[in-house]
C-alpha cells in the first residue's frame, strides 16, 4: 500500500471514468462515468492526505468537499435528465440534435 | 503483508467494477458494479486511517446507486439487459482518452517526488476533522450546506409538476411545444425567450428510437 | 498470531450465534403474540415449535422460478440482508468487554450497514422479473429514503453526551442516565425508523397485501426461508443497538452485562415484533409524509436538545 500504487488505483479509476464518460450514449452512463472520475480522485486525494501531508485535518475537509461535489452533481443531473426528457424525450445523447450544423 | 493483499484486493476489485459498469448490458446490474466500486474504495480509504470518510462514503452511495438504478430503469430501454446492446459513440476516441488520463496521471504518481509524510499512528483523524469543520474550515462547511440546498431546491424546482410555467397537467409546457389539449387555445405564457412561436412542429415525438443507436457488436 | 485469528473466528461465531438465536426468538415471540391478539391459547411448547415446523416447510418446499429472473442478484439479496445485520451486530458491545469490531465510528458503520438494506430489498424485487415485487421494490425505496434522515440524526443525538463514535463510549456515558430518559423523542423515533428499515408490522410497505406480498410474491422454498430469516436478523440487530445507545446496553446493577444487553434487546424485540398485531399497514404516502414533515423535524430537535445538554454539561 505504497503511495505509487494507490496513485495508479485512483488513476485506473479516473480513466475508466473518462472513458464512460466520453463513449456512452445514455445520460445515466455518462452521470455513472462522472462518478467514477471523482471516486478516483476522493481516493487520491485520501492517499495524500494519509502518506503525504500527514494527516492534516484540511486533507480531509477536501475529501468532504469532494463529496459535497458528487452529491449536488448527481441530484442536479439527474434533475436535468428529468427535464430534457419531459421536454425534448430525449433519453440518449443522439436525440439532442437542434445544435447540430 | 495482511494488509498488501487486502489493499490489493481491494484496488483490483474497484478497477474491475469500474471496467464492468460499461460492460454489463442489465442497467440495475451496472449501477450495483458502480456500488460495488464505492465500497472497494471507501474500505480503502478506512485502511488509509481516514475511518469515518470511508463509512460516510458507503453510506452515500447506497442510497445514490439505488437512486441510479431506478433513473436507469426509467430513462434506458434495456434495462435488464435481456438484449445484448452496447450504446457507445466516439469509441476509440474515448478508450484513447481513457487511456491517456490514465497515462498522465500514473506518470505523475510514479515519477514525481512527493515528500512522504505519514499520518501519526494515534492520530484521531474523526475528532480532527469535525474540529476543524466547525473551527476552522466552518465557512468551508456552511457553503457546502448551503450549496446542498440550493442544489436540492433546484432539482425539485426543475422536475416538479407544477413546472416553471405552471402545472403539468393544465397543458404547462417549455415554449416551443404545443400543450396536447389546449392547441388552439391558450398562447400560453409569455417568455421572453425568443424561440417561443417561431419553432415548427417539435421534431421529437416521432422519432424511431432503434435506429438511432450506434449497435455495436452483439455481445 | 493464532490467538489472535481464533478469539476472531470466536467472536464471529458469538455474533451469528446471537444472530440466529434472536432470530428463532422473535419468530416464536410473533406466533405467541398472534395467538394472544387472536384469543386463542397460546400453548408454549407448541408456539416455540412452531417457527422450526415452518422452517423445515419452506426448506422441503419444492422451488418455483419465474421467466428469466437475474439469478445472480435473486441469490445475493437474502445474503446481502443478513450480511448487513451481522456487520451491524458485530459493533455492538454485547457486554462490557465482548465486541465483535471495534470500530471506532461503530455507529456510523451501523447506519452505513442499515442504509444499505434499500440496496438489498430493491435487488430482491428487481430480480424475480415480476411486476408486483418490483412495484414493492420501489415502494421500499421510497420509504427507505424517507427513515435515512431520522434514524442517522437520532443516532447522531446519542452520540453527543458520549463525545465519540465508537459505542463503547456511547454506552459508558449512560451511567448516570439513560440516553432514552434525557433523549426523550430519540427511541420512540427510532423504533418507527427501524421499523421501516426492516420493514415490518405497520411498515411493511414492500411487503403488503396490495401488492400480494411484494418482494417475497415470488419466493418460494429455501429462498424465502432465508429471506425471512435475513428480515429477522435486522430485526434483531437494531435491537440491540437501540439497547445499547438508548437503554445502557450493559450497565445495570446485580446481573452481569451480557444478561442486561440480553433483556434490554429482548424487551426492544418484543416491542417491535408486536408492533406488527397491534399497529395497521400505513400507506406509502402517509409514511413518506410523516417521515418528512414530522419525524425529521423532531430527530432535529431531539439533536439540538442533545447537542445543549452537551454544552452546558461541558462547562
Amino acid at each position: 500500500m505504497s503511495q505509487q500504487a494507490i496513485f495508479v488505483v485512483a488513476a485506473a479509476i479516473f480513466g475508466i471514468g473518462v472513458y464512460g464518460a466520453l463513449s456512452q450514449q445514455s445520460f445515466v452512463m455518462i452521470m455513472m462515468g462522472l462518478e467514477l472520475m471523482l471516486n478516483g480522485a476522493m481516493l487520491a486525494a485520501a492517499m495524500v492526505w494519509a502518506m503525504i501531508a500527514g494527516g492534516t485535518p484540511k486533507g480531509q475537509l477536501l475529501v468532504v468537499v469532494l463529496m459535497t461535489v458528487m452529491a449536488v452533481e448527481a441530484a442536479l443531473g439527474f434533475a436535468l435528465v428529468t427535464g430534457i426528457y419531459r421536454v425534448r424525450k430525449a433519453d440518449i445523447t443522439e436525440k439532442l440534435k437542434k445544435l447540430k450544423g | 503483508m495482511i494488509v498488501d493483499v487486502v489493499f490489493w484486493f481491494l484496488a483490483v476489485l474497484a478497477v474491475f467494477s469500474a471496467w464492468r459498469v460499461f460492460r454489463t448490458d442489465s442497467m440495475v446490474r451496472a449501477a450495483y458494479w458502480l456500488l460495488i466500486s464505492f465500497v472497494g474504495v471507501g474500505f480503502i480509504m478506512v485502511m488509509l486511517k481516514a475511518e469515518f470518510l470511508g463509512v460516510i462514503l458507503i453510506l452515500m452511495m447506497g442510497g445514490e446507486m439505488t437512486i441510479m438504478a431506478v433513473f436507469m430503469v426509467m430513462f434506458m430501454m434495456n434495462p435488464a439487459g435481456l438484449n445484448p446492446m452496447i450504446m457507445v459513440h466516439q469509441n476509440r476516441a474515448a478508450m484513447a482518452a481513457g487511456f491517456g488520463s490514465f497515462g498522465l496521471l500514473s506518470a505523475v504518481g510514479l515519477f514525481a517526488r512527493f515528500p512522504a509524510s505519514v499520518v501519526p499512528p494515534r492520530a484521531q483523524a474523526t475528532a480532527e476533522l469535525g474540529t476543524e469543520l466547525l473551527g476552522d474550515s466552518m465557512l468551508v462547511f456552511q457553503t457546502a450546506g448551503v450549496t446542498l440546498l440550493a442544489a436540492m431546491i433546484g432539482a425539485v424546482a426543475l422536475v416538479s409538476v407544477r413546472g416553471r410555467f405552471g402545472r403539468a397537467d393544465e397543458g404547462s409546457d417549455a415554449p416551443e411545444q404545443q400543450p396536447a389539449a389546449a392547441a388552439a387555445a391558450a398562447p400560453g405564457p409569455t417568455v421572453s425567450d425568443a424561440t417561443a412561436a417561431a419553432e415548427p412542429a417539435p421534431d421529437v415525438a416521432g422519432e424511431d428510437m432503434p435506429a438511432d443507436h450506434a449497435h455495436g457488436d452483439a455481445r | 498470531m493464532v490467538a489472535e485469528a481464533l478469539s476472531t473466528a470466536g467472536l464471529a461465531i458469538a455474533v451469528v450465534a446471537v444472530l440466529l438465536g434472536g432470530t428463532y426468538i422473535a419468530a416464536v415471540l410473533d406466533v405467541v403474540f398472534t395467538r394472544l391478539t387472536m384469543r386463542i391459547a397460546v400453548r408454549p411448547l407448541a408456539a416455540a415449535a412452531l417457527p422450526l415446523r415452518r422452517a423445515a416447510q419452506l426448506a422441503l418446499q419444492r422451488r418455483t422460478l419465474t421467466e428469466r429472473p437475474d439469478a445472480g442478484t435473486w441469490a445475493l439479496a437474502p445474503a446481502v440482508l443478513g450480511a448487513l445485520a451481522a456487520v451491524s451486530l458485530a459493533v455492538v458491545p454485547l457486554t462490557g468487554t465482548v465486541i465483535a469490531v471495534k470500530a471506532d465510528t461503530g455507529i456510523v458503520v451501523f447506519a452505513a450497514a442499515m442504509a444499505l438494506v434499500v440496496v438489498a430489498v430493491y435487488l430482491q424485487g428487481w430480480s424475480p422479473n415480476s411486476p408486483l415485487s418490483l412495484v414493492a421494490a420501489y415502494r421500499f425505496v421510497a420509504e427507505g429514503l424517507s427513515y435515512e434522515i431520522p434514524f442517522a440524526v437520532v443516532l447522531i443525538g446519542t452520540a453527543l453526551p458520549a463525545r465519540s463514535l465508537a459505542l463503547v463510549p456511547i454506552v459508558t456515558s449512560q451511567e448516570h442516565l439513560w440516553n432514552v430518559v434525557r433523549q426523550p423523542l430519540g427511541l420512540p423515533i427510532y423504533l418507527v425508523t427501524v421499523l421501516a428499515l426492516g420493514f415490518w408490522g405497520p411498515l411493511s410497505l414492500p411487503e403488503g397485501q396490495d401488492v400480494a406480498g411484494g418482494t417475497s410474491v415470488e419466493l418460494s422454498g429455501v429462498p424465502r426461508l432465508l429471506w425471512r430469516v435475513a428480515q429477522l436478523n435486522v430485526l434483531v440487530a437494531v435491537s440491540a443497538m437501540g439497547a445499547a445507545v438508548f437503554l445502557g446496553g450493559w450497565l445495570g446493577p446485580w446481573l452481569p452485562g451480557g444478561v442486561w444487553m440480553a433483556l434490554k434487546t429482548l424487551f426492544l424485540l418484543a416491542l417491535l415484533v408486536a408492533s406488527r398485531q397491534y399497529f395497521a399497514r400505513v400507506r406509502t404516502e402517509s409514511f413518506v409524509v410523516v417521515a418528512w414533515t414530522i419525524l425529521t423535524p423532531l430527530a432535529l430537535v431531539d439533536v439540538f436538545m442533545a447537542g445543549i445538554q452537551a454544552m452546558v454539561a461541558a462547562r
